[in-house]
C-alpha cells in the first residue's frame, strides 16, 4: 500500500512532481506543505523505494529526491538544493552515550532511499567498514532502533538529527563522517518538467528549510 | 457528547482488538491451496517463501512490505488461511510449494500453523515468521522453528509518539492490567526505563467488573500523566467500556489515554486521545529483513533468535479531546497520521 496520499497523480494539465525525500514531519504533512507552495502542481510524496519506482513508472513531470537516487534510476539532476552554497550536507552517526566509531560499528540504521544492496554500499561508502544494516523508511524509524537496541548507531543527515533526539531521554551522541552527501535535486522528465521547476525555484523558506536547503542553482 | 456511550459502541470492533479481522470468506478444507497473490522475480529465484493469511486490509498491506522487499528475488507465494481450523489448507500448501521460509499472519493462522506442525509426523519444517499475532512478545507459541515481530506497539514507542504531540510532560504512565498480563506489562516497563519513564501499574482481577475498572481509574489517574490501555479482549468488552471505561475516563482529572486500536479514537466519545498502530507496510518490510537474514543463514533459524518488536508506528488522533482537555505542541498534528475531529 502507498503511504497516505502518496498515489500519483493523474489527469489534468497540471505537471505532475514525485518527491522521494525524508523529512521529520509526517508524509501527509509533507506533502501537504509541498502542495500548499506549488500551487498548479499535482505533488506526489512517497516515502518508499517501492513507491518511488511505482511513482516513476507514472510518468511523473519531474522528480524531486537525492542526487543519489537519481544516479541510481539513471536520471539527471535540472535543479541542485544548496545550503550556504554547497552542494553536499554533513552525515553524522550518533549512538547512546558514546560516539560510535564507524570503523567497528556492529548495527546502524539508516533510512533506505536505494533498497537492500544499494543502502549497505552506501553505508559502505559512508564509513568505510561494512555493518549489519537495519533500513527503515521514516526519519521517526530512527529513534526506535536505539531505543529497542536493534542498531548500535543510526546514520542520518546532520540537519535531522535534533529532531530524532527531540522526544528522548536518550542521549544521543554524533560523530560528523568527512564524506558528505548530496542535498535534494529536481531532475525534470516531462513537458511540464519546466514548470516544476521553476515553481520548485520559489518555494518559501519554511518549506526549503525541511529539505535542508537554503537556495538552488 | 453527542452520541450515547451505547451507540458509540455499535461503532467500534469489540473482537480481537488487537489482531487483524478476518473476512467471512468460506474455507478450502483440503483441496488445492488457494493463491491470493503471487510474485516472481525476473531472473532464477533463490527460493520460495510461503505467506499464510487471511484477506484483511491489513495482511494486504504487510503482503506489499514483503512483496517489494523480497520480489527481486524470491518466488512468492499467498494463500488464503481462514480460522484456525484451517490445518489443511496450510498442509496442502506445504505440500505444494514446499517453501524455504514461511510467513504466518493472525492468531487463528499460527493455530491452524501449530496444529499443521503437530499432525504432520515430521521433526523439521522451514523456519516460520510470524506477524500479526497478540501477545506473541515473550514467548513463542508452541511452534516448532519460529521467530517472529510482536504485535503490539512497546510502550517506549508509544510515549515518545505522545512527546511529540502534547506539550505536557509523559513521565509516569498508568496501566490497568490483569494478572495474566502482568509479565507483558513489566517487560515493557524495563525497556520504557531506559527513556525515563515510570510505569505505574494497577492490577485488577482476572474477571473485572465495570465497578472494579472505575475503582482502578480513580486509584490511577492522580498519579499519572497518560494511561496505556492494553488491547485486552477481556479488559475492553462492550460492558466494561460503557459501565466502567468511559465514566471512570470522563471524570476529572483527565488524562491522555493511549489506545491500540483506531476504531478506538472517537470524537464522538472520549476513549481513546491518540491510538497508536503497527505500520503493517513497514511490518512486512521488518518481516522481510528477517527472511533475508534466514536466507543468509542458509534458512536455519539461529537459536535463540528473538522475537523482535515493531519498530514503525502510525498515529491517530482525537483532536477534539485534546483540544478539550491537553495543550498540543506547535507542530504536533505535523507528527499524526490521521485526525479525527
Amino acid at each position: 500500500m502507498n503511504e497516505a496520499g502518496s498515489e500519483p497523480a493523474t489527469g489534468g494539465a497540471e505537471p505532475k512532481l514525485l518527491v522521494f525525500l525524508h523529512t521529520p514531519l509526517k508524509q501527509r504533512a509533507f506533502q501537504g506543505q509541498l502542495q500548499a507552495a506549488l500551487p498548479g502542481v499535482a505533488v506526489s510524496a512517497v516515502g518508499r523505494p517501492a513507491d518511488f519506482e511505482r511513482g516513476l513508472e507514472d510518468h511523473p513531470d519531474a522528480v524531486l529526491t537525492l542526487p543519489m537516487v537519481l544516479a541510481a534510476h539513471h536520471l539527471t539532476a535540472t535543479l541542485q538544493g544548496l545550503h550556504r552554497g554547497a552542494a553536499e550536507e554533513a552525515y553524522v552517526l550518533a549512538g547512546v552515550d558514546a560516539a560510535p566509531d564507524p570503523a567497528r560499528v556492529a548495527t546502524v540504521g539508516v533510512i533506505d532511499v536505494l533498497g537492500r544492496e544499494g543502502m549497505s554500499a552506501f553505508v559502505t561508502s559512508l564509513l568505510g567498514a561494512h555493518p549489519k544494516v537495519e533500513r527503515v523508511t521514516k526519519v521517526e524509524d530512527l529513534l526506535p532502533l536505539l531505543q529497542l537496541q536493534r542498531v548500535e548507531a543510526i546514520l542520518l543527515p546532520a540537519r535531522l538529527l535534533e529532531e530524532v533526539a527531540a522526544p528522548s531521554r536518550l542521549s544521543l551522541v554524533p560523530r560528523v563522517l568527512a564524506a558528505k552527501v548530496g542535498l535534494p535535486a529536481v531532475a525534470s522528465l516531462g513537458s511540464g518538467g519546466g514548470r516544476v521547476v521553476q515553481g520548485v525555484r520559489r518555494l518559501p523558506p519554511a518549506v526549503t528549510r525541511e529539505l535542508g536547503v537554503t537556495e538552488w542553482r | 457528547m453527542a452520541l450515547s456511550r451505547r451507540r458509540f459502541l455499535l461503532t467500534v470492533p469489540l473482537t480481537g482488538l488487537g489482531a487483524a479481522c478476518s473476512s467471512a470468506l468460506p474455507r478450502l478444507h483440503g483441496g488445492a491451496p488457494l493463491e491470493i497473490a503471487t510474485s516472481k522475480p525476473a531472473g532464477p529465484a533463490k527460493g520460495t517463501i510461503l505467506v499464510a493469511m487471511p484477506e484483511t486490509v491489513q495482511t494486504r498491506e504487510v503482503w506489499t512490505g514483503l512483496r517489494d522487499e523480497l520480489a527481486r528475488d524470491y518466488d512468492l507465494v499467498a494463500v488464503r488461511v481462514e480460522g484456525r481450523e484451517a490445518a489443511a489448507d496450510i498442509a496442502a500448501a506445504m505440500a505444494r510449494y514446499r517453501p524455504n521460509g514461511v510467513v504466518l499472519m493472525n492468531n487463528p493462522t499460527v493455530a491452524a500453523y501449530r496444529a499443521y506442525q503437530q499432525q504432520s509426523g515430521q521433526e523439521r519444517f522451514p523456519p516460520a515468521v510470524v506477524v500479526m499475532t497478540s501477545f506473541f512478545d515473550g514467548h513463542l507459541p508452541q511452534l516448532v522453528t519460529a521467530t517472529g515481530i510482536s504485535y503490539e506497539i512497546p510502550l517506549i514507542t508509544v510515549v515518545t509518539n505522545l512527546r511529540k504531540v502534547i506539550s505536557s510532560p509523559v513521565e509516569k504512565v498508568g496501566v490497568v492490567v490483569r494478572p495474566s498480563l502482568r509479565g507483558f506489562v513489566q517487560r515493557q516497563a524495563a525497556l520504557a526505563a531506559r527513556e525515563q519513564v515510570q510505569v505505574i501499574e494497577q492490577p485488577v482481577s482476572a474477571s473485572p467488573n465495570s465497578s472494579e475498572i472505575k475503582w482502578a481509574l480513580r486509584r490511577l489517574k492522580h498519579h499519572i500523566d497518560a494511561l496505556w490501555i492494553l488491547n485486552d479482549d477481556r479488559l475492553l468488552t462492550p460492558r466494561l467500556i460503557v459501565d466502567g471505561w468511559l465514566p471512570g475516563l470522563n471524570e476529572r482529572p483527565y488524562c491522555a489515554t493511549i489506545v491500540g486500536a483506531a476504531a478506538l479514537v472517537s470524537p464522538q466519545q472520549s476513549f481513546g486521545t491518540f491510538a497508536v498502530l503497527p505500520d503493517h507496510t513497514a511490518l512486512g518490510v521488518q518481516a522481510a529483513g528477517i527472511l533475508f537474514d534466514l536466507a543468509d543463514n542458509n534458512w536455519a533459524l539461529p537459536a535463540g533468535a528473538p522475537v523482535q518488536l515493531p519498530v514503525s508506528t502510525t498515529t491517530t488522533v482525537d483532536l477534539v479531546q485534546v483540544r478539550e482537555r491537553f495543550t498540543l505542541r506547535a507542530d504536533g498534528l505535523q507528527h499524526v497520521d490521521r485526525i479525527v475531529e
